[in-house]
């Protein structure tokens, strides 16, 4: 009487279905689909402040656009930076790639908007979100990771001179439409 | 007799000119025909009666004859022609009348002079030399008397026969025209071999006879072929066929019975000794009774065909309109009745036990089978006796063929049933006979598709369309199963024709609701009200009960060796196919959705409905959900499980709290709503208040009014607020006022009205209360104010009042107390001051209950609105998100956008999203950018 069973009723003429009309990947891409939808949902369901993202315009879920809100009592406060988001096809078994859209000034994203975070590396793993990244994005902007900077310059200045510091985030912020 | 006469004046007319002349002139002719030959022409005389037109007597044959010789033949050949040639006119009437008065007509024929001396011996010296030399041999040439004959017999049938017959065929519509045309072929075939037989044959040896007989037949059968069009007399053949057969194989019998019981199906008596209707013969209790039912004689009816037929198939034989060609028509008629028959005697009865295929496998033993033998005894019959002892050890019918017909009928059977198997579903249980019998059939995987293929287009075109209620389609789904596992225990044609069910199912948006609300229905309380219920699938909390005994037996599936009911897997089940776990009736319907939570989800809906209900106890709910917990597993519906357990406790915790706390009020009157539970008694002692306290985290969605409370109940509120988080330390109680339900006593100054109605409602009473005399008189606006309620519900309250004849509405939306009843429908004028609207007449109070029954539907409605705005509001953190993200977009695109990515897809149309988008710039949230963009403002 255990109900995990599946269903063949059920299952066997999906299976067949998709046996016939489409390969492995877009079996993947389904599950990835599925994925992010929910965690779309889940964004959506209980936002956190100063946080959003949103898939683009192209359809297919696997490219996003995020927006982080700079936190207070940090050099970002007030500012708004724009992230994009690509998903690979076996997410979550692998990290998303995220790049800042918005020019930042930061230790550890480098002029190109590359970022170096472990969690988006080698420390990832399936059970972070979309909003987990975010969040640690977010925390990144008020406590960098000065042991391994991509700027150098920032990890220096974040040490000693906070002012100038923030000079140079602040010269160096467009809002992504100028840039663009 | 009108005909004899001018035929006996035509007969005399001919017989005395042929035979005068054949007995008087003979030397003429001859000596006429001498002089011909020797111009060297033919030598043979020209025989005014004869057509042919190269018989000459004595081309070949006079090499070594003399002259003399050849005269005596001639005198001899003209002796016989003259005597056999066969008289024309007077068989029209014959024809006419169908060959009734044959016997008469062959009487004459027959009587005609005695046969003139010398014919004996110019017949023995036309057919010496002829057998001398082997006179069979066609290419001889010799002049033949025989041949000639022949062709004196074809031209005589063509030039009287021929359009009398064709006569008859185009007069097709009548009955029996058969029998005349073959009646009458038997005649001229009589007319002709008789001559041949008095007089030919005594000069011939017996062989020859045979030979010459079998010639002429030949012949006959030839020319018959050629006058009659075989397309036309087969038809005809077909029709009378089917015509006696029907009548022998009982069928007649059978649908007039059937019309019978069709017309009134009391008992009865059919003066029937002979049948082979199912009816009776299930009825016959002993199988010897049921063997001695069929071998019953028949009817007189039945036998006269049988005679008629027989004799029929006799002349058709004789005719030689019979043979191969017959027993063509023969098989075509009786593979229609086979069909015909199956479906007269069985279709409708569905009882079990099913006796049918032993019916029809004795029916065709024995009356079937029977006919076909005398049949086929005629109809290959041997032409000639040479043939006699094949035919001795020939049988016509085998066992083989039996069985084979036996096939054949438990296949039609099979289809009948197919056909008919939508209604046998329907009527299931009582139609379990009919499935019985399919099991016969559904023996090759040929019948097994055709049975599945027939019955899927069948259900796609009676079952599965909007028509029906979904409740109906689970019913007949239910049905289906169980009928299907006693056609097929292994469940692989039960895979087969569920599969379209169940996908359709799926697509039904009210498919879970009725499964559940089936699965809670109480099986004792329908009994009460008869099975008219309809929508509430009651058989399915039927089914849980009964499955679940059932199960606790056979839970090792498969491994279990000692199962006496095992059958192996049917032929042509797929190599990796397995019997479906769940595949019975319970299993099969809450397997229906892919995802268990549909159905945890609707589960929880349901059941919160019903444990809100004030209800002493939950005792079907409680056994549901342990028997579903066997099903679906313990964590599944665990939040069910909290929700009932929330209930208990609360009873407990309600004691409690009211025990510590004092409020047990001195009248016990029964009141338990909801979380807030509160009784607005105009008057005298405390309230009781008594709650329910659910778990939130675990009870689904609440849609519940807000509104503010009676302030007595709103201090016993918070009373027992307290009282319960003084018990439960970390818990914190919140009110939901507008759930459950208030005993009310309305003190007026004629009556006192009790009764047990709503929280809103009794709030809205409440807010009347007046300790004055004074009638209080309110408006909807101003109600709706004071308790902070909608409107539309403040509206529905007060119209439940004006049915309860406690309000009136005075003018639109306002209402006021009716503290003394009108007096009557007499002098209502004069009544306590009602006007016209207070009329209060019992129809008003009808036509208020009416209004309020719309009220409150608006009121529904209203809230119905809200829980969309609700789920708009979702939906527009979507569009925060997307704007957000993507910057300024068209309407055009948020709603592309809003498709993809909302789950279950985005269902306002693009008109509600603009007048709602319009509303978020109205609000200063959105703004409108070049290009008719919104834009989010920051």
């Amino acid at each position: 009487m255990d109900y995990t069973m599946e269903d063949t009723q059920n299952s066997a003429p999906d299976v067949q279905d998709s046996k016939l009309d489409s390969s492995s990947q877009r079996n993947d891409t389904q599950s990835v689909t599925k994925r992010l939808q929910a965690e779309l949902m889940q964004l959506m369901l209980s936002p956190s402040p100063g946080l959003s993202a949103f898939p683009n315009a192209d359809g297919n879920l696997l490219s996003w656009t995020a927006t982080i809100t700079g936190p207070t009592e940090t050099p970002y406060e007030g500012l708004t930076l724009k992230l994009s988001f690509a998903f690979p096809n076996n997410y979550p078994y692998s990290p998303p790639t995220v790049l800042f859209k918005t020019p930042i000034y930061h230790p550890n994203v480098d002029f190109s908007g590359r970022i170096c975070l472990d969690i988006l590396k080698d420390k990832w793993s399936a059970v972070y979100n979309v909003q987990s990244v975010l969040l640690s994005l977010q925390s990144l902007l008020g406590e960098p990771n000065n042991a391994s900077p991509l700027n150098a310059q920032a990890a220096e200045l974040w040490e000693s001179d906070q002012e100038e510091y923030k000079r140079l985030v602040l010269a160096r912020h467009r809002d992504v439409e100028d840039v663009e | 007799m009108l005909s004899t006469s001018p035929i006996a004046v035509g007969r005399s007319r001919i017989l005395s000119s042929v035979f005068s002349r054949a007995s008087g002139d003979i030397s003429s002719p001859a000596a006429w025909a001498l002089g011909l030959e020797s111009l060297g022409q033919s030598s043979r005389p020209v025989d005014p009666h004869s057509h042919r037109p190269s018989n000459r007597p004595s081309d070949t044959s006079t090499i070594d004859d003399s002259l003399l010789d050849q005269e005596k033949w001639d005198n001899a050949w003209n002796i016989v022609t003259a005597f056999l040639s066969l008289p024309d006119p007077g068989f029209e009437a014959i024809i006419a009348s169908g060959g009734t008065n044959e016997a008469e007509f062959l009487k004459k024929w027959g009587c005609h002079d005695p046969t003139p001396d010398g014919i004996q011996e110019a017949v023995a010296y036309l057919v010496a030399p002829l057998s001398r030399h082997g006179w069979l041999r066609p290419d001889k040439g010799t002049p033949n008397i025989l041949t000639w004959y022949e062709f004196e017999m074809r031209r005589h049938f063509l030039k009287n026969f021929r359009d009398g017959l064709l006569k008859l065929l185009s007069y097709s519509e009548e009955d029996h025209q058969l029998q005349k045309i073959v009646h009458c072929l038997q005649l001229a075939r009589h007319i002709y071999v008789s001559p041949l037989g008095n007089h030919i044959f005594p000069v011939l040896s017996n062989s020859e006879q045979k030979a010459a007989l079998a010639k002429l037949q030949r012949g006959f059968h030839m020319m018959v072929s050629y006058v009659l069009p075989w397309l036309e007399i087969s038809a005809m053949m077909y029709r009378e066929i089917t015509e006696d057969t029907m009548v022998i194989l009982g069928l007649d019998a059978l649908n007039e019975e059937n019309k019978y019981y069709d017309s009134d199906d009391g008992s009865m008596d059919l003066d029937l000794q002979y049948t082979v209707s199912y009816r009776r013969w299930k009825k016959e209790p002993s199988a010897e009774g049921r063997k001695q039912l069929m071998e019953e004689p028949e009817t007189g009816r039945a036998a006269e065909a049988r005679n008629r037929l027989l004799t029929l198939f006799n002349g058709l034989q004789l005719v030689g309109l019979g043979g191969d060609k017959a027993q063509k028509i023969f098989a075509t008629v009786m593979n229609a009745m086979l069909t015909e028959f199956v479906r007269a005697a069985y279709s409708g009865h569905w009882k079990t036990p099913s006796l049918a295929v032993q019916h029809l496998n004795y029916w065709i033993e024995n009356v079937f089978a029977q006919l076909v033998v005398q049949v086929l005894a005629i109809i290959n019959a041997p032409e000639s006796d040479e043939s006699d002892e094949r035919s001795t050890d020939h049988l016509d019918v085998e066992l083989s063929d039996l069985k084979k017909w036996q096939e054949i009928g438990v296949a039609r059977l099979g289809e009948l049933r197919t056909s008919e198997l939508f209604s046998i579903i329907v009527e299931w249980p009582a139609s379990s006979g009919a499935i019985e019998e399919l099991r016969h059939f559904t023996l090759h995987p040929a019948a097994r598709y055709y049975l599945t293929h027939t019955f899927i287009n069948i259900l796609n075109n009676r079952l599965l369309h909007p028509g029906a209620s979904t409740s109906e389609i689970l019913q007949l789904y239910i049905s289906i199963i169980r009928a299907f596992n006693l056609l097929d225990p292994r469940g692989v044609l039960l895979d087969r024709i569920a599969r379209p069910i169940r996908r359709y199912l799926r697509d039904r948006d009210d498919t879970v609701k009725v499964i559940v609300s089936g699965l809670l229905a109480d099986p004792v309380d329908d009994e009460q009200q008869g099975r008219s219920s309809g929508d509430v699938l009651v058989e399915l909390s039927t089914e849980l009960t009964k499955t679940h005994q059932r199960a606790l037996h056979s839970n090792t599936g498969e491994l279990d060796w000692d199962d006496m009911h095992w059958t192996p897997d049917p032929v042509d089940a797929a190599p990796d196919y397995r019997k479906p776990k769940n595949s019975d009736v319970i299993g099969s319907v809450i397997s229906l959705f892919e995802s268990k939570e549909t159905f945890v989800k609707e589960m929880q809906n349901m059941l919160a409905d019903r444990l809100l209900q004030n209800r002493g106890d939950f005792d079907q709910e409680m056994s549901v959900l342990e028997l579903l917990k066997l099903r679906f597993g313990d964590t599944v519906l665990q939040a069910c499980e909290v929700m009932l357990r929330d209930i208990f406790d609360s009873k407990r915790v309600d004691a409690i709290i009211r025990h510590d706390h004092g409020l047990s009020g001195k009248r016990a009157t029964p009141r338990r709503p909801t979380t807030p539970g509160k009784a607005p008694q105009p008057s005298k002692d405390v309230p009781e208040l008594h709650a329910k306290i659910l778990s939130h985290f675990f009870w689904p969605e609440i849609q519940g009014h807000e509104f503010k409370v009676p302030g007595d109940i709103s201090k016993l509120q918070q009373r027992y607020a307290d009282g319960f988080e003084s018990l439960k330390q970390s818990r914190k109680l919140t009110w939901l006022n507008g759930l459950g339900q208030a005993t009310v006593e309305l003190d007026l100054e004629d009556r006192v009205f009790v009764d047990e109605v709503t929280t809103w409602q009794a709030t809205v009473i409440y807010a009347f209360q007046s300790s004055s005399s004074e009638e209080v008189t309110k408006s909807i606006t101003q109600l709706s104010e004071e308790l902070n309620m909608n409107p539309p519900i403040v509206r529905s309250a007060c119209l439940f009042w004006v049915s309860k004849r406690i309000l009136t509405e005075v003018e639109r939306d306002t209402f006021r107390v009716l503290e003394v009843l009108p007096t009557d429908e007499g002098d209502h004028a004069g009544g306590a001051g009602m006007d016209e609207t207070g009329g209060a007449s019992t129809e008003t109070a009808n036509e208020a209950a009416a209004a309020a029954d719309a009220a409150a539907a608006a009121a529904a409605k209203e809230s119905a609105e809200a829980a969309a705005m609700e789920k708009m509001n979702l939906h527009w953190q979507f569009i925060v998100g997307m704007l957000t993200n993507q910057g300024a977009m068209p309407l055009q695109q948020i709603v592309m956008m809003l498709k993809i990515a909302v789950p279950g897809g985005f269902p306002f149309s693009n008109e509600e999203l603009r007048e709602f988008l319009a509303g978020m710039v109205a609000k200063g949230k959105l703004e409108i950018v070049s290009g008719g963009s919104y834009k989010i403002v920051q």
